[in-house]
């Protein structure tokens, strides 16, 4: 298409063409006209180049003037046939490219406005595919839906306080009823003895830590660190979240600790301290990133599939 | 005649087709196999590089050439007794480390000074021969890494220090007997609060009597035998009663060349000179393996000795106290590796050696075991120790005993049902009051970590051995004391020798 | 040098090994000897004292070691091949006698039917 640009005007004549039965009249017509269109075309692409975006109600500048609308009270116009009302009606997702193209004129009128951080904005839960459709009433395809949402998104980063009272609205049509964002966890609190409790896992150990205020006292299944970790790497590595932020001296550590080996033991115990520790001193939280204790670790053993020598290897090549 | 191949295998023969060039591989891969092993679903392995493929470049000869046996020259094996002499080799010095300026040597005056808790005691220079003639000192104690050997001051050493510094000088304590069973997790410092001891005694100028390690006296290296034709279930140890006496000898010798026997010993084969010293007579045992027991028996009734025998009374001096030092307890509370004639298991106490340094704690009768006052001190070891449950258990009823819970009350420990636990073990820890005064009963002594303030001062003596290049600051002592379990100074000191820069060898 | 049973023995060899040389004595006879006699286990020919050796001696010239459990052995076979038993005719072929299977890994079963048993 030589006029192609990201006009949604554009694409939405695209999708007409595409989904509509040819219709000869129409055909001819656009061709017919086509003369004119490029050279309007060529007339508005410097502006376009100039990176720009425009949006599809924005007026482009053109060589003609358009008729004035025809006025359908009056009873000397009568329309041959039925006048769809919505501009889009023949394309294949009228309903989906009427939202899209809301959402576009709103987006445009709005675009100057402040925006937040994304991790600042409200989480909201749009809807899902498959409620979206049901919304709709459409087949509304995946990669189509998905641009849709980069615009509620970009949307609803506009500064809450200045938010217009429009937009607000519109967004909301789009969030899944309920608010499943609502039920946050309780956060964790010291509990009356002064304890606060962790769980940290690691390869396939799972550790659960108390830390109380003291001096430095570990026990890791009632024993000592020492007997617990006879390797003092390991030792190292369970303490780790205490001693990065240097607070070994101020919190006694117990914890209970079972599965895996030493290595998944000791670091799980270093996740269960890192998380315990945040309970009574959240403001340590980006120390601890830093730490590298605040991240899990994810990963577990492949398992062992038929046919394969191990997880992924395969048995050596014997000739015959 | 069999047919050599499978025929469900047909399928996969080579076909006499116009393309006998394909690869094997392909027509292998394109037929449908009747066998679903696992190797046929691997892949086949990629083709090397073309210049890898080519043979020889030149012509070469291709006979065959038989590969000639190598001649390797035996070495001869080391001489008998090197590997091990190197193996329990003792390394006290390390002339790379600093010398720590104002260290000051264990000696009468700071041995009860509690000022100095935290701070290293060196050991004097002389007394280091008499300490590896007890064998004190134990490989991997990490005396290698240091200038010259010294040891932390805790609380209990000074206690001890005081205890020992008591029972030598002061009237009240004269004549007092101590006896302690010495426990605690690995690497607590267990063998060096021994050590500790032998050294304060050895400045007092005790006697000092030591096993150095139980396992040797049960592992069958040494020759036994019947002790005699009246008790034929008791066995003596000849080579291993001598080596004790030489031990003691060697450590002890300025003490008892000054003394002389009070009495006859009948049971000696050749009757003694009237000034015979102490060492000579010790020195009857060394020489002549097979007499040893009953010369140390000699020994031992001379050196508990409060009054001469009539007509012994000229050369008669005072006998100082003694220290026995025992480490490595367990290995006494089971059965050995030696055999009775019926090819049975000897049990430990069996053995007149061990029986006679069990038989310490037991309250003495009429007399205290050292008339002449001292302290027992018995060890257990944690790195090389059989688990013995009996032994578990009647260290628990000495603990309870201390705290005054007796054995008609119903926190008593007991053995759990089952568990057949060894009478003879539990026997040998029961001890009641004695019926001496100055003669205590056995109790239990359960080492702990080191506190901040004495890992402070550790830490501080490898800085300034400059072995540390770290500032030995609060915080990073506090850190190392947790790393090491609370203080275990075993671990203290592994963590100091990891920070060590390595030198290149 | 010591002598046991008219065998010489160099003194650095541990008493154990030695009394396994015999034909007839193993580990299980070896070490009852020793604790008869009261002898460590780690004990050297050379630290035994007299006593001990003629002890030892005496015991091993009470025993069937040797020439006599050679020949009994030796009887023993030829009682079998002579009343034509199938274990005197396996004997005889060198196969193995006590109903091992033959079609496969019989190496070792041969073997140890090959032994011959000559007087030393």
């Amino acid at each position: 298409m030589a006029w192609q640009n990201p006009n949604g005007l554009v694409q939405a004549m695209h999708s007409i063409r595409q989904a509509a039965p040819l219709r000869p009249v129409l055909q001819r017509s656009v061709i017919s006209r086509s003369p004119i269109w490029s050279s309007s075309t060529t007339t508005s692409l410097p502006k376009n180049l100039n990176g720009k975006r425009t949006y599809a109600t924005e007026e482009t500048p053109t060589s003609f003037t358009a008729a004035p609308p025809l006025d359908f009270k009056d009873p000397r116009i009568r329309p041959a046939r039925l006048v769809p009302a919505s501009p889009s009606y023949f394309s294949g997702n009228p309903k989906f490219i009427d939202h899209l193209l809301n959402l576009e004129g709103i987006l445009a009128a709005n675009a100057n406005l402040p925006t937040v951080e994304n991790s600042q904005a409200p989480r909201m839960a749009w809807l899902k595919l498959p409620q979206f459709r049901d919304f709709v009433g459409e087949q509304v395809p995946t990669k189509k839906y998905k641009g849709l949402l980069k615009i509620l998104q970009r949307l609803n980063r506009i500064d809450p306080e200045l938010m217009p009272e429009n937009v607000g609205r519109t967004i909301k049509q789009f969030v899944r009823p309920g608010n499943p964002y609502a039920n946050k966890p309780a956060p964790a609190t010291v509990d009356e003895m002064g304890r606060a409790r962790g769980r940290g896992k690691r390869k396939s150990s799972s550790a659960v830590a108390f830390l109380v205020e003291g001096d430095g006292e570990v026990r890791v299944n009632g024993k000592t660190l020492v007997e617990a970790f006879p390797r003092v790497h390991d030792r190292e590595s369970a303490t780790w979240a205490l001693r990065s932020t240097s607070r070994l001296d101020k919190y006694n550590v117990w914890a209970q600790v079972q599965g895996g080996g030493t290595t998944g033991q000791a670091e799980a115990i270093t996740l269960a301290v890192a998380r315990a520790l945040l309970v009574h001193e959240p403001a340590l939280k980006p120390a601890l990133r830093k730490a590298g204790v605040i991240t899990v670790d994810a990963r577990r053993v492949e398992r062992k599939k038929p046919g394969h020598v191990k997880a992924r290897k395969m048995p050596t090549w014997v000739k015959r | 005649m069999v047919s050599s191949f499978c025929w469900s295998c047909l399928t996969r023969l080579p076909t006499a087709s116009p393309r006998p060039m394909l690869p094997p591989t392909l027509t292998a891969q394109r037929v449908a196999a009747f066998h679903t092993s696992s190797p046929l679903l691997a892949m086949p392995p990629k083709k090397k590089a073309p210049g890898q493929q080519q043979g020889p470049k030149h012509r070469t000869a291709t006979t065959f050439k038989m590969k000639k046996r190598k001649v390797t020259d035996r070495v001869r094996p080391p001489p008998v007794g090197e590997r091990r002499a190197l193996r329990k080799r003792i390394v006290l010095s390390n002339p790379n480390a600093l010398e720590v300026a104002d260290m000051q040597d264990i000696s009468a005056e700071n041995m009860v000074d509690s000022r100095l808790r935290g701070s290293i005691l060196g050991l004097p220079v002389p007394m280091l021969d008499q300490l590896r003639a007890v064998q004190a000192f134990k490989p991997k104690q990490g005396w290698s890494i240091f200038r010259r050997p010294g040891t932390v001051t805790r609380r209990e050493t000074v206690e001890l220090g005081r205890l020992i510094d008591g029972i030598s000088d002061k009237p009240e304590d004269k004549s007092k007997v101590v006896k302690r069973i010495v426990t605690g997790p690995r690497g607590i410092g267990k063998t060096v609060h021994l050590l500790q001891a032998m050294s304060m005694a050895f400045t007092k100028e005790w006697v000092v009597v030591t096993v150095p390690e139980c396992q040797d006296l049960v592992l069958a290296n040494t020759s036994y035998a019947p002790h005699s034709e009246k008790n034929p279930n008791v066995y003596v140890q000849n080579q291993a009663t001598a080596a004790l006496l030489s031990r003691t000898v060697t450590a002890n010798q300025k003490v008892l060349s000054k003394l002389k026997v009070s009495r006859e010993h009948p049971a000696l084969k050749s009757p003694l000179k009237r000034d015979t010293t102490l060492e000579a007579l010790a020195n009857i045992g060394i020489q002549d393996p097979a007499s040893a027991w009953p010369v140390f028996q000699a020994l031992w009734t001379e050196l508990t000795a409060t009054s001469p025998a009539p007509g012994f009374e000229k050369d008669f001096a005072s006998r100082p106290p003694m220290l026995v030092a025992v480490d490595g307890l367990a290995h006494w509370m089971k059965e050995t590796k030696y055999r009775t004639a019926k090819y049975e298991l000897i049990h430990a106490h069996d053995l007149v050696f061990v029986q006679h340094f069990l038989s310490l704690l037991k309250p003495g009768n009429q007399q205290s075991v050292l008339p002449n006052g001292g302290i027992l001190l018995y060890a257990t070891s944690a790195s090389n120790s059989p688990s013995i449950y009996s032994l578990d258990v009647a260290l628990e009823r000495v603990a309870a005993r201390q705290n005054r819970v007796y054995p008609s009350s119903p926190d008593y420990p007991m053995p759990t049902a089952f568990s057949h636990p060894d009478e003879r073990v539990l026997a040998a820890f029961e001890s009641s009051k004695s019926s001496v005064p100055t003669e205590g009963t056995l109790t239990l002594q359960t080492l702990a970590g080191i506190t901040r303030e004495e890992a402070r001062g550790f830490m501080e003596y490898f800085a300034r051995s400059g072995l540390l290049r770290q500032q030995v600051s609060e915080e990073w002592v506090n850190e190392k004391w947790t790393l090491a379990g609370g203080g275990v100074i075993g671990e203290l000191e592994k963590l100091g020798r990891r920070l060590t820069v390595p030198v290149q060898v | 040098m010591v002598f046991i049973l008219g065998v010489n023995f160099p003194e650095r060899n541990l008493v154990k090994k030695s009394l396994e040389s015999f034909f007839g004595i193993g580990n299980h006879t070896s070490s009852r000897l020793l604790a008869r006699f009261h002898i460590h286990p780690a004990c050297k020919v050379g630290e035994l004292g007299n006593k001990q050796v003629l002890d030892i001696t005496a015991a091993l010239s009470d025993m069937k070691i040797e020439n006599d459990l050679r020949r009994q052995v030796i009887d023993n076979i030829k009682r079998l091949k002579e009343t034509g038993t199938y274990r005197g005719r396996r004997h005889a072929l060198g196969l193995p006698v006590r109903g091992q299977n033959t079609r496969n890994q019989i190496k070792n079963a041969v073997k140890f039917n090959r032994i011959e048993r000559r007087l030393g």
